[in-house]
């Protein structure tokens, strides 16, 4: 043997491990590049160059397996350019560049709270001493008044890996310039209380509550909620009351603005605008700077 | 001689069944156990990797590291081996078998990972085979892990119409008809 005639004493064992190595690591790149000319497939070179231009995390966040996948629907015409939620506009210029179509903006979906009632406004039942994590303190019927309403424990905030959330007065703040909209904190939610909607613009009015009890029932538990009594839906067709509970639908929605007299009807507090930087108080949409907190209502009834 | 590759393919194949003896390859066994065609698709892909890496193991391991006393390079070797080996199948299957290449999404890869793979030319290490018997073991092995992949989507289709109480829904249900499976097998165990 070739081998067997080397003396081994000659070259340390160290010497021997990487030589070894190396000739079958140069062996296999070899044989592994011949085999990629050969078997080489012809595929369409613009799913290599989607993919190159999408992030490459593997999230899972389009719905499709990955990225090479998401690379070959889009190509195929089966997703569309901006289908990449963590790229972002940028990715899907990129994209839309490639593919050689029109880049139109998707609305981007964003998370918001159907809650308003901050640590002030919610009544509790007694004094809740007991786990510190929403899933768990929603087992427990008595946790505090409200039965739908945020526990302000901030398991949204621990299952964020964006760091997009904190807590302020006992409610979630979205950091819309982090948050990627992975949906995560909508599953993390026991209540069910994050939703993600279309932000078609900026600033989205949302209805700030999600109780379900009829209007005494959230009147004695909390001093922000919906009292479901539909004002909001006589004035604007945007809105529907159903089940105690008003809802706004998106696909009707223009902006904030088309939608004050529906909220100066609202006899609760339960609308909210969420910006940018989260939520942002209507009176501070709709008020002019001159005006005063107490005639806001007034204010928003009459047209700009 | 005969007689002992045949033995040696059925102990591999059937006695010893990778899967239902020495739990190795249980990820793409609970994985792609779904449909009966993907199944027998990863089941050939896997004896065939299988197989190169037991072979090209073993002509390295026998005839270039024990010769210059790098036994304990055995793992990293081996470990090499059988991405490269896996990285060609994938290729050729891509080539050749585009259908099927979409159908194992992630799991082709994963036989990189596959620990039945690693485990099978351990074992050809440890039991000292000759050339004939290592080819001869891996196809067994190979094919073994096939056949249980095979009884298990099966299985599994059937399954789907199934109704399965509440609690042993999903990956509950899967693993208990392995472990029920695993107990037909131990029928073949010889009690001497």
């Amino acid at each position: 043997m070739l081998i067997g005639a080397i003396p081994i004493a000659a070259i340390s064992i160290v010497g021997w491990s990487v030589l070894v190595l190396f000739l079958l690591a140069l062996a296999f790149a070899l044989g592994l590049t011949i085999a990629s000319i050969k078997l080489r497939v012809e595929q369409d070179p613009r799913i290599d160059q989607v993919e190159q231009a999408l992030p490459g995390a593997n999230c899972g966040g389009c719905g499709m397996a990955g990225c090479a996948a998401f690379a070959k629907a889009v190509v195929l015409g089966k997703a569309p350019v901006t289908g990449c939620p963590v790229g972002g506009p940028s990715c899907g210029e990129r994209i839309a560049a490639i593919m050689g179509v029109s880049f139109e903006m998707k609305v981007k979906t964003r998370p918001v709270l159907h809650c308003v009632a901050g640590s002030a406004s919610r009544k509790l039942r007694a004094p809740y001493h007991g786990s510190l994590r929403c899933s768990e303190a929603n087992l427990i019927p008595g946790v505090q008044g409200c039965a739908y309403g945020c526990l302000g424990l901030g398991d949204c905030i621990e299952v964020c890996k964006f760091g997009a959330l904190r807590m302020e007065d006992g409610l979630p703040i979205f950091d819309y310039a982090k948050c990627t909209s992975c949906g995560a904190c909508v599953t993390a939610c026991p209540r069910g209380l994050i939703e993600l909607i279309p932000f078609k613009n900026e600033q989205m009015l949302v209805v700030g509550c999600s109780s379900r009890d009829p209007g005494k029932v959230v009147r004695q538990v909390c001093d922000a909620g919906c009292l479901g009594c539909g004002a909001c839906a006589r004035k604007s067709d945007v809105f529907a009351a159903n089940g105690n509970l008003a809802c706004i639908d998106y696909t009707k929605y223009t902006d904030v603005d088309s939608l004050k007299e529906a909220f100066a009807k609202c006899p609760a507090k339960a609308l909210v605008v969420f910006g940018p930087t989260g939520r942002i108080p209507v009176k501070d949409v709709y008020a002019k700077p001159s005006d005063t907190e107490a005639d806001r209502t007034e204010e928003a009834a009459t047209p700009a | 001689m005969t007689a002992e590759l045949i033995f040696i393919f059925l102990t591999a194949a059937i006695i010893n069944n990778f899967v239902f003896k020495y739990f190795l390859g249980i990820c793409p066994f609970l994985g792609v156990s779904r449909r009966v065609d993907m199944a027998v698709g990863m089941g050939f892909a896997v004896t065939f990797v299988m197989t190169v890496a037991g072979v090209l193991t073993w002509i390295v391991y026998d005839l270039v590291l024990t010769r210059i006393g790098l036994e304990f390079l055995q793992y990293i070797t081996f470990i090499l081996i059988i991405a490269g080996a896996v990285q060609l199948v994938e290729m050729y299957i891509r080539k050749f078998f585009p259908s099927l290449y979409e159908s194992f999404g992630i799991f082709l890869p994963m036989i990189t990972t596959n620990c039945a793979i690693l485990g099978a030319c351990l074992f050809i290490q440890k039991f000292e085979y000759g050339f004939v018997q290592t080819l001869v073991f891996s196809i067994g092995a190979g094919l073994g892990f096939a056949l249980a992949i095979t009884i298990m989507a099966g299985i599994r289709e059937e399954l789907d119409f199934a109704d399965v109480p509440k609690p042993f829904r999903g990956p509950g249900i899967t693993l208990l008809t392995a472990a029920i499976l695993a107990m037909a097998f131990s029928g073949f165990l010889i009690k001497r």
